[in-house]
């Protein structure tokens, strides 16, 4: 059968080859196997598609926290038992994260760790809890997650309430302590996914009431590749504060843009940036990265396991990302978690993790304290780059150094 | 092939598909079959319209993302039972078919024109979605609340609770419904006056209304019919996954889905877009599989090897997966 296409006659194979080429740019799962006594536990990530950068970035940070966990001798209540990962990939999509849940039900796990973004993990965490499977979020920041009532969902790391209010309120107290130098300010946000647009929504209704005037909400499509009339439009505006919120590519694209369009805001602050607390960002473009602040997930810059890590993740080719630590706490926390139940038993896991109290962790929480499957004691800090290097500026007792306005 | 024997094939196939949570108790699989249906649905939508009609649409997202907004957002904001949901959500399908119909055929856009067109509106639908947050909540999406009531199943058509059986076979019925519904509805259709009527505007549109077809009447019935069973597997989605942004609603994702799973099971033929869906899924979750077994986790491989089957397939089945079972029932006799 062919058809009239674009003017020429373009046949289905045309138009599937087109099709074919392009659906080869997505993922796999695989399976990690282990000799010996072992603890499955599911992995599942988007390591294929849009979110392929983070997802790949959460895979290494929870592979090298079990690699970890089986060197120093497995789950020791378990008779030492090994932790087996049974690789999930989310192809960037709900739908297909909630199938790797059922995948991992057939393989027996006793836990899930993943997904990375909060919209395949709302998914991952109702098809897990269909099975009564622990399901540990490692990233996904949507409070709704954890607001469902669902008693196998946990999340050790900050949600969005949380990381908004302490961004919010960092923001204020710092200006106070330089003297209020910022007045106004514009927020810059994608639109595409959950993320973004919401963000934008709680800090003009944080800023507002705390005397910032809010000159602009600017929102723009993931992906974008030109920033070009967003950074024209601050320019114009000039606003002491520039406040962005965006994924990693974007997150680069825009702070390059403003550099290049000579846009000087007194300080550009983000909450959750998506480049402006990466290390692989500040390598990359150390000029355009200068004085960018920070409110995001990040770790006690004065722990020796922390900069442990980011030696071995460094040594093995990748970015310490906030990625690759959450996976990582979030897999120890669910180890910790089966050490305390002393069984593979989904719901003995289940009830250790939530009257958890787990203190042998690198972040900034503090001992866990478990509600509705929320950390309470997870909390982000903020952080400024300076030179090659991305410092803690507060709170005051993680703090390495002062903020500086521009 | 008679009629007799065909309507016996699908019989069986549907007695297969009801019988099917009863045989195999892993979810893993039916999940497997359930998203396979899934597309197999999307893909009948895409067919009537682009197999049948001949006017590809590259924007098919735009009824599938419509059905799941008005879906869930008449619970989210009016607190509508999703049963009363259900009507006005496929209906929103028919209405947006009948706009873009109306505004392509009225002007007589074809092919690459009407492609590009649908590619448009889908593209201007997501940016809507995206801009008007107070109605549809923006980038964040709409989230609706999840029932743990066991007792509540049936008023919030919700499964995940449910009792066992019902927990592991709720929305792969659901699914299986709609298509069931679906095919029925293609394969009267494509024996009936209408079914005609378009399969010789696909042919010759010109020919066709020379002899007395109104075309542009016919277009727009098949483009509503498409985008009614669109809607209705954006219901599914939502009611499944109790969640839905501009992103998975309007996104090319499901427009390619929907338009790839006819083409390789067969243009204008009622089997093709479900042969399709099983293939691709299969040689996806075999090429999975097999790659993970052989050298270990390697993500996107998969899909090269896919990729690379999809243009094997292309190259020599160009009538598609039906053409080749059509073949085969003729070499061995069944075409005497």
């Amino acid at each position: 059968m062919t058809y009239r296409l674009f003017g020429t006659s373009t046949t289905r194979r045309s138009v599937l080859a087109g099709g074919a080429a392009a659906t080869g740019m997505l993922a796999a799962p695989g399976i990690l196997h282990a000799a010996g006594k072992t603890v499955k536990v599911g992995v599942v990530h988007p390591v294929t598609g849009f979110l392929q950068f983070s997802g790949t970035q959460c895979r290494y940070g929870a592979q090298a926290a079990i690699e970890e966990i089986n060197a120093s001798g497995g789950i020791k209540a378990l008779d030492g038992a090994m932790i087996e990962a049974v690789l999930g990939d989310a192809q960037s999509k709900a739908e297909i994260g909630a199938s790797e849940v059922e995948k991992f039900e057939s393989e027996g796990v006793s836990a899930i760790v993943g997904a990375y973004s909060s919209g395949i993990s709302l998914a991952t965490t109702q098809a897990a809890a269909k099975y009564g499977i622990p399901h540990i979020v490692d990233v996904g920041v949507n409070d709704k997650i954890v607001g469902r009532d669902l008693d196998n969902t946990f999340r050790f790391g900050p949600g969005f309430g949380v990381i908004t209010k302490t961004g919010i309120q960092s923001l204020i107290d710092l200006n106070e302590a330089a003297g209020n130098p910022a007045k106004t300010c514009v927020i810059v946000h994608e639109n595409t996914t959950p993320f973004g647009s919401y963000m934008a929504g709680l800090m003009k209704d944080g800023l507002e009431p705390a005397g910032f005037e809010v000159l602009e909400i600017l929102p723009h499509p993931t992906p974008n590749k030109d920033f070009r009339n967003i950074a024209l439009k601050i320019k114009e505006l000039n606003p002491d504060v520039v406040i962005p919120s965006h994924y990693y590519n974007e997150g680069v694209l825009f702070l390059r843009t403003l550099q290049r369009q000579r846009v000087s805001p007194k300080v550009i602050y983000s909450v959750l940036g998506g480049a402006s607390s990466q290390y692989r960002f500040v390598n990359e473009f150390e000029d355009a990265a200068q004085g960018v602040m920070d409110c995001n997930h990040w770790f006690d810059p004065s722990n020796k396991a922390a900069l442990a890590l980011k030696d071995k993740t460094e040594a093995d080719g990748k970015t310490y990302s906030y990625e690759v630590f959450l996976a990582y706490t979030a897999m120890k926390f669910l180890a910790d978690g089966m050490e305390r139940a002393a069984s593979p038993d989904r719901k003995a896991i289940i009830d250790a993790l939530a009257v958890s109290e787990w203190d042998g962790h690198f972040m900034p929480y503090g001992p866990t304290k478990m509600e509705n499957g929320q950390n309470m004691a997870a909390v982000p800090l903020v952080t400024q780059v300076s030179g090659e290097d991305i410092n803690v500026i507060a709170p005051a007792e993680y703090a390495q150094a002062k903020a500086k306005f521009g | 092939m008679s009629d007799t024997l065909r309507i016996t094939g699908w019989v069986v196939l549907a007695a297969l598909g009801i019988a099917a949570p009863f045989l195999i108790s892993s979810g893993r699989w039916l999940e497997f079959i359930e998203l396979t249906l899934f597309v197999a649905v999307l893909g009948q939508a895409w067919n009537i319209l682009g197999g049948y009609g001949g006017q590809y649409s590259f924007g098919h997202a735009v009824f599938f993302g419509t059905g799941a907004y008005v879906q869930a957002l008449l619970q989210f904001r009016f607190g509508f039972s999703p049963w009363l949901a259900l009507p006005f959500a496929i209906a929103s399908g028919a209405g947006v078919g009948a706009m873009i119909g109306y505004l392509s055929f009225r002007y007589g856009l074809r092919g690459s024109y009407f492609a590009l067109i649908t590619l448009a509106f889908a593209e201007a639908f997501r940016v809507l979605a995206r801009s008007i947050v107070s109605v549809t909540e923006g980038g964040r999406g709409v989230s609706l609340p999840l029932n743990q009531d066991s007792g509540e199943v049936w008023t919030t058509l919700q499964f995940t609770f449910a009792e066992p059986f019902l927990r592991h076979a709720g929305y792969y019925y659901m699914i299986l419904t709609v298509l069931i519904l679906a095919y029925i509805a293609v394969w009267r259709m494509e024996r009936s006056r209408f079914g005609a009527q378009l399969i010789s505007v696909r042919e010759n549109e010109d020919a066709a209304a020379a002899l007395g077809v109104d075309a542009f009447r016919v277009k727009m019935k098949a483009i509503c019919l498409s985008g009614m069973i669109a809607a209705a597997a954006g219901v599914y989605y939502v009611q499944k996954y109790l969640f839905v942004d501009p992103e998975i609603a309007y996104g090319p994702a499901k427009s390619v889905e929907a338009l790839v799973a006819p083409i390789i099971g067969g243009l204008g033929t009622v089997i093709g877009p479900l042969l399709g869906a099983a293939f691709l899924h299969s040689i996806g979750e075999v090429a999975k599989e097999a790659i993970g077994a052989l050298i270990g986790p390697r993500p996107g491989l998969d899909l090269i090897l896919y990729g690379m089957i999809l243009v094997l397939v292309l190259g020599y089945l160009p009538r598609g997966l039906a053409g080749l079972l059509d073949s085969a029932w003729r070499r061995l006799g069944g075409g005497r």
